[in-house]
């Protein structure tokens, strides 16, 4: 049912040349995510979780086969093309927050609106929103190095999703918090799924953070075996 | 060897040696100081080579005689009847035959052209008399002949041929109406006058309406104390309002104030760069202890003190400025050492000199560099000595 | 929030590092202004000369005499508007080294000649033209000595005497001129060649050169070309050129002025080039994981070239033009000092703009490297992770 699916991957093939060897990570592989869905992507290190992401989110190209988001074709998109794709389509969430240092979080989670066309205050709104979302409205101006790993997360997490993006792609989100943390973190996630219907993939080693979302997959040696969990 | 001076070597050696990891900001380094030093040493070299052309030029036992007051050749005038008295001067030397080696000499200005630039240039037409040559010092002919008195004949100095056009053997050279040719080259051991044409004093006078004028008298001293006889001869002499000087004080005037310019030039300049220079030397420093902050941090938590630390960042920066300056003196060396050029001397003619570069100035060079790497390497050194631990541990 | 605070941020991101650059790049652009300054005023001898007028000396070179029935002979040339004649007089005052300019000159001709370059007020012009020993000093002379209209100044010549043996003659001031134009030398003194001929004991009616307007620039080569054949083959032969052309020569004899001015600012330049350069690559290598995060936000790889560019040509126009500016406060507090020697140096608004030029060249030449550098990132590449 493809107008259901917002993403759709179909024959994905990706491998790496690492010095003369040739390692196939994705061979002809399937995947339909719906929109609205919240799937956390598990399996060991090698399996190609992080390189899923990354194909998902543009930010690397398939060998073969074929990607569509909204029914838009991004495995064939330029270089720049993908840029203003993926300012518009997709948010990203890091396992290090990846902050930049020298500005403010009001500051931070207005990068992607310099990407558009709103006026100053248009921007202005759309930060206070975000980080009102993520609950940290009286910490917008106040650098990362003043903030405490779970707000700088939250920060990050404002700023993926400021533009509206229709995917929200988060690499190990709480794999650098405390389990008290990483719970407010997912449960942040858990309501931009529920609540502002976003959809979501997340990365994630930790069993306990898969629990947060509506599926798991898991992905070993380049092939998925799913187990559906309890909405 | 005391654990202090161990630490100190060891901590240097490691320092220096990792100069290669970072090698484009220390090359930089390297560079920015050679160039503050190409640009101090070459003006250093210019006035270093105009003065000792002039200072070469003079001797001390030769009498300059010029009209009172005038503060060159070319400026004064002297008559027949006061050449007269002056070679019955006492304490002028004679030569074998007997005769006192006295030479009354016109000082012209005429044209010519630099070789290099093409555009006109001043050149110093020297009547000389038959002992011209004698009272000098090393004048040898190296090409050619002497001219013969009476013919309008002139003999260039190697200098001169060198930059200037159209002065080669054979070559007849007009000076307005006056024709001349050049039938010889002589070198004069370095000096000023290798700068100059020589002719016939009586031939000079006659045709440029100069008949009994002269404008210096040169006569060879007995000793350079006999000077002060001479001068006190003239001064006794109400007839004679010259001025005796020494040659080498006469020359020494003349170049002082042209190299002291140069000099005056040369310094602010190198300065000025050398304080850009060392802001790029700081900057390759600070960069240099935080790429290195763990390294520090961890010798510092196994028990090295901060000293060793010190030492070895600023001996790091001394090795990067030496380097610079050492690059900077041999490029210099290579490029202008010898190298020709002519300004205009105080008579308004062209002095050809060459480039001279001497240990002294290397070793001035060398102290702008080392001062660099000093003020370069002392807070960034500081830092390295007071580095915390911790924060260096974490590599932050 | 916009490219611009961006760009600023990542600059001072180092603050120190920032100023050491920022001090780097001052440096350079203050040996630049000063320097091209020099070489400008040094060189004005051409710009000032008026495209109208030629200057005559003794062909063997101009420190010989010509006699001065030229004057009249010259004058009558077809194409010559109108001619004076100077004799250089070597003055002093007081001692030998407080050297001065003084001219011996046909004063009505030579307030005519030179009007295009010297501001004469008419009471002063009648007065010159009037008094024998009168004489008209320019304002920078006049200032430097503090000399002032109506004052006796003896002054005294190193080339000649006086028949009485004196070596000094008395003026009296009359008047002072102004340049019209900044670069105009005005560290002069004229006065009569009625009283020089007179007094003087070394040969009489005789000149150092003549100056004259012809009727038109473009008459200037048939001119100087008629004076000179009319005196071939004469005692005194001439050689007639432009006065640009004279000036341009003897300064050139001084040396390759533009030369070594080029040298050393290429050296000066060179030197922060290298380092700043370096900086950024440095700077620009610590920022990776960043500009892929920027990258992963939707910032294309063109933008991102953008906002690098702009950061070193930020950083060398923010060093730069205090740079620059401090270059003209120099020249403005040397001018009374140098001006007797080189009028009009000054950072003009002509080397102003070059430098700024030079500023943008050289931002875009020390983030180039870096920029393609980041704009060619990839992303994967740049979190770390492949």
């Amino acid at each position: 049912m493809p107008n259901d699916h917002l993403v759709r991957l179909v024959g994905l093939s990706k491998a790496f040349v690492k010095g003369k060897e040739r390692i196939v990570i994705f061979d002809r592989l399937d995947l339909s995510i719906a929109a609205g869905d919240f799937v956390a992507v598990m399996g060991p290190s090698g399996s190609g979780k992080t390189t899923l992401l990354n194909l998902l989110g543009g930010i690397d190209r398939p060998d073969g086969g074929q990607l569509a988001v909204d029914g838009e074709r991004v495995d064939r998109l330029s270089e720049s093309d993908l840029a203003r794709w993926r300012a518009g389509n997709v948010g990203f969430v890091f396992q290090f927050y990846n902050l930049m240092p020298m500005l403010t979080a009001a500051q931070n989670v207005e990068l992607p609106l310099l990407l558009t066309r709103l006026s100053k205050q248009q921007r202005r709104a759309h930060v206070e929103t975000a980080l009102k979302v993520v609950t940290l409205s009286d910490r917008s101006k106040h650098y990362p190095r003043e903030m405490s790993g779970g707000q700088q997360q939250r920060v990050a997490i404002a700023r993926a999703i400021v533009s509206d993006p229709k995917l929200l792609l988060c690499d190990e989100p709480t794999g650098d918090l405390d389990r008290a943390t990483a719970d407010e973190i997912l449960a942040t996630l858990r309501l931009l799924n529920g609540e502002f219907g976003k959809t979501i993939v997340m990365v994630t080693h930790d069993p306990a953070a898969a629990k947060y979302a509506r599926r798991t997959l898991h992905l070993d040696k380049g092939r998925f075996s799913e187990r559906e969990l309890a909405a | 060897m005391p654990p202090l001076l161990l630490q100190v070597a060891a901590v240097t050696r490691i320092n220096v040696k990792s100069i290669p990891q970072r090698f484009w900001p220390s090359l930089s380094t390297v560079v920015a100081v050679a160039l503050v030093v190409v640009v101090l040493l070459s003006f250093l070299a210019m006035a270093h080579g105009f003065q000792r052309t002039l200072t070469n030029s003079g001797a001390e036992d030769v009498a300059v005689v010029l009209r009172g007051g005038s503060q060159s050749e070319i400026n004064s005038t002297i008559a027949r009847e006061q050449v007269r008295l002056l070679e019955e001067g006492p304490g002028i030397a004679r030569d074998a035959g007997g005769r006192s080696l006295t030479s009354a000499e016109l000082y012209l200005v005429v044209d010519g052209v630099k070789r290099a630039s093409q555009t006109k240039a001043n050149l110093p037409l020297r009547g000389v008399g038959d002992q011209g040559a004698a009272v000098r010092r090393g004048i040898r002919m190296v090409a050619g002949r002497m001219f013969t008195p009476g013919a309008n004949e002139i003999v260039v100095g190697k200098s001169l041929l060198r930059e200037f056009e159209g002065f080669d053997i054979g070559r007849t050279v007009a000076f307005a109406t006056t024709r001349w040719t050049v039938v010889g080259v002589f070198e004069a051991a370095g000096s000023v006058f290798e700068s100059e044409i020589w002719a016939d004093l009586p031939v000079v006078q006659s045709l440029f309406n100069r008949n009994n004028i002269f404008q210096s008298f040169r006569a060879r001293l007995q000793s350079p104390t006999a000077l002060a006889d001479l001068r006190r001869y003239v001064d006794a002499d109400a007839r004679l309002k010259l001025d005796v000087k020494s040659e080498a004080a006469y020359f020494a005037d003349q170049a002082a104030q042209t190299s002291d310019l140069i000099q005056k030039l040369g310094w602010p300049l190198a300065i000025a760069m050398a304080f850009g220079a060392l802001a790029g030397a700081l900057n390759t420093m600070y960069s240099s202890v935080s790429a290195r902050a763990v390294e520090i941090a961890t010798l510092r938590a196994i028990g090295f003190g901060g000293l060793p630390a010190f030492v070895g960042t600023l001996v790091e920066s001394l090795v990067l400025a030496a380097l610079g300056g050492g690059l900077g003196a041999i490029a210099t060396y290579l490029v202008f050492d010898g190298f020709s050029a002519s300004t205009l001397g105080a008579s308004f003619t062209q002095v050809v000199f060459n480039f001279a570069i001497s240990p002294a100035l290397v070793a001035e060079g060398m102290a702008l560099a080392l001062a660099v790497g000093l003020a370069g390497g002392l807070f960034p050194a500081i830092r390295a000595a007071r580095l915390p631990i911790v924060a260096g541990l974490s590599g932050s | 929030m916009s490219d611009f605070l961006l760009i600023r941020k990542y600059l001072f991101r180092r603050k120190l590092r920032a100023g050491l650059m920022l001090v780097s790049i001052a440096i350079a652009f203050l040996i630049f202004g000063v320097l091209a300054g020099f070489e400008r005023a040094f060189n004005a001898g051409e710009d000032v000369a008026a495209a109208d007028r030629l200057v005559v000396v003794n062909k063997i070179n101009f420190t010989q005499p010509l006699p001065v029935a030229y004057f009249n002979r010259v004058g009558s040339v077809d194409g010559v508007r109108q001619v004076t004649h100077l004799n250089w007089f070597g003055g002093y005052f007081q001692e030998p080294k407080n050297f001065l300019i003084v001219l011996a000159v046909e004063p009505q001709s030579y307030m005519a000649v030179y009007d295009d370059q010297l501001a004469i007020a008419a009471d002063a012009r009648q007065a010159f033209v009037r008094e024998r020993t009168g004489a008209l000093v320019g304002e920078a002379m006049a200032k430097k000595w503090g000399w002032r209209v109506g004052d006796r100044v003896p002054i005294m010549s190193n080339i000649f005497t006086q028949k009485n043996g004196s070596r000094t003659w008395d003026f009296t001031i009359v008047g002072t001129f102004a340049g019209r134009k900044p670069q105009v030398d005005t560290n002069f003194m004229v006065f009569q060649y009625a009283y020089f001929n007179e007094t003087q004991n070394l040969g009489k009616d005789m000149i150092g050169w003549l100056a004259l307007n012809t009727t038109s620039p473009a008459a200037n080569e048939g001119v100087a070309k008629a004076i000179d054949r009319m005196f071939a083959n004469s005692p005194h032969e001439t050689s007639t050129d432009t006065e640009k052309a004279f000036n341009k020569a003897f300064a050139a004899q001084l040396g390759n002025i533009a030369l070594i001015v080029t040298l050393v600012v290429g050296a000066a330049f060179a030197t922060i080039l290298m380092i700043v350069g370096n900086t950024m690559v440095m700077a620009l290598r610590e920022r990776t994981r960043e500009i892929g995060v920027l990258k992963t936000i939707g910032f294309s790889g063109v933008r991102v070239l953008r906002l690098v560019l702009g950061e070193s040509v930020l950083l060398a126009l923010l060093g730069g033009v205090p740079g620059i500016a401090c270059a003209a406060l120099f020249a403005a507090a040397m001018e009374t000092r140098v001006g007797n020697f080189i009028p009009g140096f000054a950072v003009t608004p002509g080397i102003a703009v070059t430098a700024v030029l030079l500023m943008l060249l050289f931002g875009i030449l020390t983030g180039l490297i870096p920029a393609v550098h980041a704009m060619r990132l990839k992303i994967a590449t740049a979190l770390g992770r492949s």
